[in-house]
């Protein structure tokens, strides 16, 4: 065998190897829709009909669980707290990309500090805060979309504001720079230029803290009852429901991955450069 | 950052440098700086106040306050007080670290160990998954694009999914997995429960791995990219075979993404929650259970939340000896980077 020939084949053997990896990186996924449009009967018994696939579970599990409401709950409740963060993680991001400013450092590493705290630490006392409020003020955090909405911003704020500082630092100095020249305050640089050109970067932090806050389930199990329950919570009471109803649950399953997945896949250029940069940059 | 490097410019004058060298206009032009310094960072502290205010009442405040919980008579009886229980001193670490004739403190101890084989075989399965397959889409191939994107997709499927999907998976009689290792292939002639006794942790770890490896591997990939082809093909024209040159080229330019990833993945790991939460329940038994889940229970189900404010502390100062830790070792890639 000549030295090209074996180079060839050890080239074709890679990229079988890397196929059969991806082949079962993904048959998870693959098996989880192929499941959830089976009926229960068959994922009891084994005998998967992949040539007639049935939409049965989705109708099932939309009415056994108020899944509509869940997924109300989730939507809103994410997409506020996504909004939010991102707006506050934009404008402390520009701070610590571009001005200088005392206890910079301490704040970096405040901003790092958080994610060295367990959930369950800061969870307690806001449980009980929110208890209390309840109690004795005409606050109601507790079982509110209000509640969780400012848990989640608070909780996704940090890691949005590492990922705009990123998107912030890799725009050009001379772009604000100009419009300072020509008239701009840095106020109005940051605000006409800067972030208007940011603006992938922004989408990524969004869909980001957005993918965040759509998997959390320590707090939302905590802090609500019933009317402000998420997605998460949603699957967990339907474990405990109805536990072999197999079919059903991985059409749940399904639903609540779309969202994410095409949020996801919409944003991905940008989000692998924001979720690459903190390890790769430092 | 060009108006910080200002002051260190100056700074590095020489100093025996009369004062009168500098420029007439430099006082007026310094001046003029310094004042739209000054207003720079007042706009910075403007545009931190909103995050900073937000991480200030939800987890610096709420995050003393569980200190402070730690060390209060908190439970079933003194709930209704709220933040006014009473006090207790150490008791409530006692009972967790000390106090044999104590449940909590066996289910403490079964929970730590139980961490740690969770925590590590989690980050290495991941590192070194991602690590593999960031090598092999390194090389360029027929559809390497597509390939890359695909790979992503479990790190998307959210973890309560990812723990739904996989405990449907384990079942022992239906489940996909028994029917591939025991009647599709035979490696096992019977049936082993995953979800239940020693092999849950293992159902934990497996797709805690499965879910963490696209993220790994993005982070390596990025770092393969960057790194200059040249030392590789003069290794190579030197006669260093593959796994040299991985030894002894790829594997040192990665440390630093390795040690960031260390850092954060042991970190983010130790606090998972979901997946044992969703896929085991409330109490996975003494296999299984972390310690996230154990506080979780104790503070919820049963009310003790002096305790779990107490484990959470003990939880977060291991974290802080882990940063600790992790920080001398790898100081030397930290300033290399």
């Amino acid at each position: 065998m000549t030295a090209r020939r074996k180079k060839q084949l050890t080239s074709w053997g890679l990229t079988s190897l890397t196929y059969a990896v991806l082949i079962v990186m993904l048959s998870p996924i693959l098996w989880l829709i192929a499941s959830s449009l089976q009926t229960r009967g068959q994922l009891a018994s084994g005998d998967y009909n992949l040539l007639h696939p049935t939409v049965s579970a989705f109708k099932q599990m939309w009415e056994s669980v108020d899944f509509g409401k869940y997924l109300t709950n989730s939507l809103i409740i994410c997409t506020a707290a996504a909004l939010l963060a991102t707006a506050f993680a934009a404008s402390a991001g520009y701070a610590l990309a571009r001005l200088p400013f005392r206890g910079q450092k301490a704040f970096s590493v405040g901003i790092v500090g958080t994610q060295l705290v367990p959930g369950s630490m800061f969870l307690l006392p806001v449980f009980l805060g929110f208890i209390w409020l309840k109690q004795n003020t005409p606050i109601h955090l507790f079982d509110t979309h209000i509640g969780m909405i400012l848990i989640y911003t608070a909780f996704f704020t940090p890691v949005a504001i590492w990922f705009m500082r990123y998107f912030f630092l890799a725009i050009p100095p001379e772009l604000e720079e100009a419009a300072m020249v020509d008239g701009c305050t840095r106020f109005g640089a940051f605000w006409r230029v800067v972030l208007p050109s940011a603006a992938p970067g922004l989408a990524a932090t969004f869909v980001y803290a957005f993918l965040l806050a759509w998997d959390e389930l320590l707090f939302v199990t905590a802090l609500t009852a019933s009317r402000a329950e998420t997605i998460p919570v949603g699957i967990h009471n339907f474990i405990g429901n109805y536990s072999e109803e197999y079919a059903q649950l991985m059409a749940a399953g399904v639903v609540s991955t779309i969202p994410v997945m095409l949020a996801f896949f919409a944003t991905q250029r940008w989000l692998v450069q924001g979720l690459t940069a903190g390890a790769v940059k430092g | 950052m060009s108006t910080h490097s200002i002051t260190p410019a100056q700074n590095a004058a020489p100093p025996d440098l009369p004062p009168t060298d500098v420029p007439p206009t430099g006082r007026g032009r310094g001046r003029g700086r310094r004042r739209s310094r000054r207003s720079g960072r007042n706009l910075a502290y403007w545009l931190i106040a909103p995050a900073l205010v937000f991480m200030v009442l939800v987890h610096l405040i709420p995050s003393a306050a569980g200190v402070a919980l730690s060390f209060k008579n908190l439970n079933t009886f003194t709930f209704s007080q709220l933040f006014g229980a009473p006090w207790t001193g150490f008791k409530n670490y006692d009972a967790i670290l000390f106090d044999s004739a104590n449940p909590l403190h066996s289910g403490f101890v079964d929970a730590a160990r139980n961490t740690v084989i969770y925590t590590a075989a989690t980050v290495t399965g991941t590192l070194a998954g991602g690590l593999g397959i960031a090598l092999l889409l390194a090389r360029q191939f027929p559809g390497r694009r597509l390939v890359r994107t695909l790979m992503l997709a479990p790190y998307v499927v959210p973890s309560f999914v990812v723990a739904v999907l996989w405990g449907f998976m384990w079942q022992s009689d239906s489940g996909i997995i028994n029917k591939v290792l025991v009647d599709y292939t035979g490696i096992l002639h019977d049936r082993p429960t995953w979800l239940l006794g020693h092999n849950s942790l293992l159902a934990i770890i497996i797709p805690s791995i499965w879910r963490g490896i696209p993220l790994a591997m993005l982070i390596f990939l990025a770092g393969l990219e960057t790194m200059p082809r040249e030392l590789h093909e003069a290794a190579a024209i030197d006669g260093a075979g593959p796994w040299r040159r991985f030894r002894y080229i790829t594997l040192p330019l990665l440390r630093p993404l390795i040690a960031v990833q260390l850092l954060f993945g042991v970190i983010y790991s130790t606090y998972q929650f979901t997946i044992p939460y969703v896929m085991l329940g409330n109490n996975p038994g003494p296999d299984a259970d972390l310690i996230m889940t154990l506080i979780v229970r104790q503070s919820f189900s049963n009310n003790l939340i002096g305790f779990g404010a107490a484990a959470s502390t003990l939880l977060m100062l291991v974290m802080l000896i882990w940063v600790a830790v992790w920080f001398r070792a790898f100081r030397r890639d930290l300033e290399a980077s």
